[in-house]
C-alpha cells in the first residue's frame, strides 16, 4: 500500500504533464486525483508503525510513517490539497501549468516521503526531489532568476552538502543508514562526532526553516513562487526543516555533554530571526514580502520552542508549526487571489478592497488575528505556551526578546489588512471583483481551522502528545493541556471555552445594540466623505495613506536592522568573485605564460630540492 | 440559577467599572482645568456627554468594519475586566478571575485596539490610519518594560496568575511595590503610554490628528467606544492595584487606592508636551527597559 501511495504520486505527476498537452480541463481533474486519492488511500490504509523495507544496490531502505510524521501529515496533506483546489482557479491562464502542476504534485509526495522515510538514504533522496521541485516553482515566472533563484540554490546546495556529510560520517562510523540505529548508537561515537554530526544536520535543516543565518534566501523565494505554491511552500515545506530539527534536538542532543549550550546557541538564532524577520516585514511594501519575512520571524518561535525543549515547550513549537501552516498558508492565498484579481500585491499601489473582496477579507482578518496570537482565535494557544515554557524553564531574556517580536507583528498584521482592504477607496480598483468560489473556500476552511484550533486545541495537541511520546516524553495531557483548557509548569490555568463564550456574547450584544435601529436606516458614504478638518475633500484628492507606513518606528529601529547578514554574504561573494578572477588571470592562453610557469616551475624545483626531497 | 448569578455579578462589575471610569474621566477634566486655571466642566459631565451621544441618531456609516469596531473595543474592555479580581475576596465580582492569566490579558488587551484600528482604517481618514500606526508603534515602546515587569513578578512568585500574585502578597503582608520595586518603577513608567496623556498622547493628538482613529465615529458608535475607554481605565488601574499594592479589601479602598495611581499620568501629563512618535518609543526602551532589566535580575538574584 505505501509503495502504491507513491507510485499514484509519481504516475499522477506524470500524467498531469502528459494530459495538459490533451486538455487543460483534463489536466486539472488528473491533478487533483492525483493529490486526492493517494491522500485518501493514506489516511484510509496506512497505520502508524507499519513498515516496508527493500534493498537498493546494497543499502537497505525502509518506509513507514511513525506518530511525529504522521502529525506533520496533517500540514503537508491538509494544507497541499486546499492549496491544490485553490491553485486551479489561480493559475488559470499561465504558461506551462502542466509543468506547474506536475512539480506541485512532485512536491507534496516528497515531502510525505520524507516523513515516511526510516532510514538516511531515502530520506536524502525525498529531500533533494523537494528541494529540486520547489527550486523549479521559485523560477517558475522567470523573474530575477539569477538574484533569487541561485540565492535559494545555494543556500539549498550548502544544506544538502552539510547533510550528505552527515550521512556519510554517520555511515563510516556506524555501518548502518537507518535513523533508528544512529539514535541508539550515537552515544557510543567519540565527542567530536558527537558535536560535528548534530550540527551538519542543522544545517540542512536550518536552511530550509529559514534560520538565522541561513534565512536569506527566503524572502525573495517565497515571493517569487506563484501564490498558489507559496502556500505551501512558507506553511508545509519548511516545516520539513522543523520535522528534521525536531529530531536532531530531542534524539541526539540530549546525549551530547554539554549539549546543552547547543540548544541555547539555536534558540537564540531562532529569537534572533524571530525579531530580524519582524523587523524586516514592516518595513516591506509589497505583501509577498511582507508575509515572507513574517514566515521567517513565526518560525523562529518554531525554532526556539524546539530548541528549548522542555515539554511544554515542544508542545508549543509543534502546536505554533500546525498553525503556522494554517495561517500563513490562508495569508498567502489572500495574498494571491488579491494580485490574481488586481494584478498588483504592493500595498502603495491597491487600497479599499473591503467592500468588493468581502470574503477573502474575512480569511484574512482571522488569519491575521490567528498570526497576531490574539485570542480566542489558534495563534494564542502557540504562543501562551512559549512563553510560559520560556518562564518556566529559565530563558527570562529570551522570552522578553520574543515578546518584543510579537507586538512588533502587529505592526505588520495591520499594515497587510490596511494596505489591501481597508483605506481609501479608489477609482482605479472600482472594477475589482471577489476572486472565484474555488479560492475563496479553502482560505476560509484553513482560517475557520484556526477558529476551531482556538477553542479545542485538544484536537491537535493530541497527535502533537503522542508524537512526543513516542520520541520519549512523558504523557502531556492533563498535566499541560486538555481538550479545552491548558495549563503552565506552576499550574496557572486558562480556560479556552469561558474566553471564548465571553468573547461571544460580548461581542453579540454590542454588534445588536450598535446595529438595532442603526444600521439598516444609516446611509453608507464613500471614504471621501469625511471630516477631513473640517473641511470637505473633493473627489480628485489624493488622501491614501500607504507610502512610509511605519515611518517613526522603523526610523527607530534603524540601528537594529543596519546589521545584515545579507550584506555579508555579498561581500563574501565578491571577495570570492575577486579570487576567482584573479585564478582565471594565471589562465592567460598565451602558450609562452604557460612555458615560463613550466620553467618557474622547474627553477622552484631545483631551489628548494633538497628540502623538498630530502636530496 | 449559578448562571443567573454569575450573569448578574458580571454586570453589576461592569456597571461599576462604567462608573467609576466615567467619574474619573470628569475629575481629570476638572483636575486640568483647574491647573489650567480655568473652571472647567462638572465632575459629572461625562455622563452628560455619554447620554447624550446615545440619544442621537446615527445617519451615516462607512461600511461593516467601521460599524462593527466599537464591538470590538468593547470586547477588549469588558472580557478583560472578567479576568482580573476587583476585590481581595472576590465575592460578587469573581466573574472569570480564576480562568485566565497574565499573558492572556496582555493580549486580550490588544484585541481591542485592533478592532479599534480595523474600524478607523475602513472610514478613509488618513488621520485616523495615521494615528493607528502611531499607536501601534507606541505600543509596541511600552509593551517591553511592561512585561519585563510582569517577568519579573511572575519569576519571584512562581505563578502567572494574578490571583497568585495577589495571594503571594498576602501570605508576605507587603505590597509588591516594595518586595519588587524595581519592577513597580518599570510598570509605572510604561503606565504612562498605557494611559496616553501627554506626553505620549501621540495617537489622539487633538492639534495635530483631529483625535485620530475616533473621528468619523459618533452617536453609539462613540458613545461605546468613550464607555470602553473608561472600563479599560479601570481595568488597567485595577490591575496595577491589584499587582502591586495589594488589592482591596473594599470598594472604597479600590476606589482610593486606583484614584492615587491615576493621578500619576493624569499629573505627569498636564505639566508636559507632546513627543513625536520615535521619541516616545525611545522614552520606553531607556529607562524603563533599564528597569526591567534590574526588575528581572533582582527576581533571580535576590
Amino acid at each position: 500500500m505505501i509503495y502504491l501511495i507513491f507510485v499514484i504520486f509519481l504516475g499522477g505527476a506524470a500524467l498531469t504533464w502528459l494530459s495538459g498537452k490533451i486538455h487543460p480541463i483534463l489536466r486539472d481533474v488528473v491533478f487533483l486525483a492525483s493529490l486526492i486519492v493517494p491522500s485518501v488511500l493514506f489516511y484510509m490504509n496506512v497505520e502508524v508503525g507499519q513498515t516496508v523495507s527493500f534493498s537498493l544496490i546494497g543499502y537497505k531502505l525502509s518506509w513507514g510513517i511513525n506518530y511525529l510524521g504522521y502529525l506533520f501529515s496533517y500540514i503537508v496533506v491538509g494544507l497541499g490539497v486546499l492549496a491544490g483546489f485553490y491553485a486551479i482557479p489561480a493559475m488559470k491562464g499561465k504558461k506551462n501549468l502542466g509543468f506547474f502542476y506536475s512539480n506541485f504534485v512532485l512536491s507534496i509526495m516528497s515531502m510525505l516521503g520524507i516523513l515516511f522515510s526510516r532510514d538516511l538514504i531515502s530520506f536524502f533522496i525525498f529531500w533533494e526531489i523537494m528541494t529540486w521541485s520547489s527550486y523549479l516553482m521559485v523560477v517558475f515566472q522567470g523573474k530575477d532568476v539569477q538574484k533569487v533563484g541561485i540565492k535559494y540554490f545555494v543556500f539549498s546546495a550548502i544544506g544538502a552538502y552539510a547533510m550528505l556529510m552527515a550521512i556519510v560520517i554517520i555511515y563510516s562510523l556506524n555501518q548502518s543508514m537507518m535513523i533508528s540505529d544512529l539514535v541508539s548508537s550515537f552515544a557510543s561515537f567519540d565527542p567530536t562526532m558527537q558535536w560535528l554530526i548534530p550540527i551538519l544536520l542543522l544545517v540542512g535543516f536550518g536552511v530550509k526553516s529559514a534560520m538565522m543565518p541561513l534565512h536569506v534566501w527566503a524572502s525573495g523565494s517565497y515571493s517569487h513562487a506563484p501564490m498558489a505554491y507559496t502556500s505551501i511552500f512558507s506553511g508545509a515545506l519548511s516545516k520539513m526543516g522543523i520535522y528534521g530539527m525536531v529530531i536532531v534536538m530531542v534524539s541526539l542532543v540530549p546525549i551530547i555533554p554539554e549539549g546543552f549550550w547547543l540548544r541555547e546557541t539555536i534558540a537564540w538564532l531562532g529569537a534572533i530571526t524571530a525579531v530580524g524577520g519582524t523587523l524586516w516585514a514592516v518595513a516591506q511594501d509589497d505583501a509577498k514580502k511582507l508575509l515572507a519575512y513574517s514566515s521567517v520571524a513565526q518560525l523562529g518561535y518554531i525554532i526556539v520552542g524546539v530548541a528549548v525543549g522542555t515539554p511544554l515547550a515542544m508542545l508549543a513549537a509543534l502546536f505554533m508549526a500546525v498553525m503556522h501552516g494554517l495561517f500563513k498558508g490562508a495569508l498567502f492565498m489572500v495574498t494571491g487571489a488579491v494580485e490574481r484579481q488586481t494584478g498588483t500585491s504592493n500595498f502603495t499601489e491597491v487600497t479599499g478592497l473591503i467592500r468588493k473582496m468581502p470574503w477573502t477579507f474575512l480569511a484574512a482578518l482571522m488569519s491575521i488575528i490567528a498570526l497576531a496570537g490574539i485570542p480566542p482565535l489558534g495563534g494564542f494557544v502557540g504562543k501562551w505556551m512559549l512563553y510560559e515554557s520560556l518562564i518556566g524553564s529559565s530563558h527570562y531574556i529570551l522570552v522578553i526578546v520574543i515578546f518584543f517580536s510579537s507586538t512588533a507583528a502587529f505592526l505588520y498584521c495591520y499594515k497587510f489588512l490596511f494596505g489591501f482592504f481597508l483605506g481609501q477607496e479608489e477609482k482605479e480598483w472600482a472594477h475589482v471583483k471577489e476572486a472565484p468560489a474555488m479560492m475563496v473556500v479553502p482560505m476560509l476552511l484553513l482560517a475557520f481551522g484556526t477558529f476551531v484550533l482556538g477553542a479545542f486545541p485538544g484536537l491537535i495537541l493530541d497527535p502533537i502528545n503522542a508524537g512526543m511520546q513516542e520520541m520519549g516524553f512523558a504523557s502531556t495531557q492533563g498535566k499541560y493541556w486538555e481538550m479545552s483548557m491548558l495549563f503552565n509548569e506552576w499550574g496557572d490555568q486558562i480556560m479556552l471555552q469561558p474566553i471564548l463564550y465571553a468573547i461571544i456574547a460580548v461581542f453579540a450584544f454590542f454588534a445588536i445594540f450598535l446595529t438595532i435601529k442603526g444600521f439598516k436606516k444609516t446611509r453608507y458614504v464613500t471614504t471621501k466623505d469625511i471630516s477631513s478638518s473640517g473641511e470637505v475633500p473633493l473627489e480628485h484628492e489624493n488622501l491614501t495613506f500607504s507610502v512610509n507606513f511605519f515611518q517613526p518606528f522603523l526610523r527607530t529601529v534603524e540601528p537594529l536592522m543596519k546589521r545584515q547578514i545579507d550584506k555579508y554574504y555579498n561581500e563574501f561573494g565578491r571577495g570570492m568573485e575577486a579570487l576567482f578572477d584573479f585564478t582565471r588571470r594565471v589562465y592567460t592562453g598565451n602558450g609562452q605564460t604557460y612555458a615560463l610557469y613550466a620553467v618557474i616551475f622547474i627553477v622552484i624545483l631545483l631551489m628548494f630540492k633538497n628540502t623538498l626531497f630530502g636530496l | 440559577m449559578e448562571l443567573t448569578l454569575n450573569i448578574l455579578g458580571a454586570i453589576a462589575t461592569i456597571v461599576l467599572a462604567f462608573i467609576v471610569g466615567m467619574s474619573y474621566g470628569g475629575i481629570v477634566r476638572k483636575i486640568t482645568a483647574r491647573i489650567h486655571n480655568r473652571m472647567g466642566p462638572p465632575w459629572y459631565q461625562n455622563f452628560i456627554d455619554a447620554f447624550k451621544l446615545i440619544g442621537k441618531t446615527t445617519a451615516i456609516n462607512h461600511g461593516i468594519m467601521q460599524h462593527f469596531g466599537p464591538a470590538f473595543v468593547m470586547v477588549s474592555s469588558i472580557v478583560s475586566l472578567m479576568f482580573i479580581p476587583i476585590l481581595n475576596n472576590g465575592g460578587w465580582f469573581t466573574n472569570l478571575n480564576f480562568d485566565g492569566d497574565l499573558i492572556f490579558l496582555i493580549y486580550i488587551m490588544v484585541f481591542g485596539p485592533l478592532g479599534m484600528a480595523l474600524g478607523a482604517g475602513q472610514t478613509g481618514n488618513p488621520n485616523s490610519a495615521i494615528g493607528v500606526t502611531r499607536g501601534l508603534s507606541q505600543m509596541v515602546g511600552f509593551e517591553i518594560p511592561w512585561v519585563m515587569a510582569l517577568v519579573a513578578l511572575m519569576i519571584q512568585f512562581d505563578t502567572t496568575s494574578v490571583t497568585g500574585l495577589m495571594e503571594a502578597q498576602h501570605e508576605t503582608g507587603r505590597w509588591m511595590m516594595f518586595t519588587s520595586p524595581f519592577a513597580f518603577i518599570a510598570a509605572v513608567l510604561a503606565m504612562l503610554g498605557m494611559f496616553r496623556y501627554s506626553p505620549f498622547d501621540i495617537v489622539g493628538a487633538p492639534t495635530e490628528l483631529a483625535s485620530g482613529p475616533v473621528s468619523e465615529n459618533g452617536g453609539k458608535y462613540l458613545f461605546t467606544m468613550m464607555s470602553s475607554g473608561s472600563i479599560f481605565a479601570f481595568v488597567k488601574l485595577t490591575l496595577y492595584v491589584d499587582l502591586f499594592m495589594g488589592g482591596a479589601d473594599n470598594l472604597i479602598i479600590l476606589v482610593l487606592k486606583t484614584f492615587a495611581l491615576y493621578m500619576v499620568p493624569v499629573l505627569y501629563g498636564i505639566v508636559s508636551p507632546r513627543y513625536r512618535t520615535e521619541q516616545s518609543i525611545k522614552f520606553f526602551w531607556g529607562w524603563p527597559t533599564f528597569f526591567g532589566f534590574i526588575a528581572i535580575l533582582y527576581a533571580v538574584f535576590v
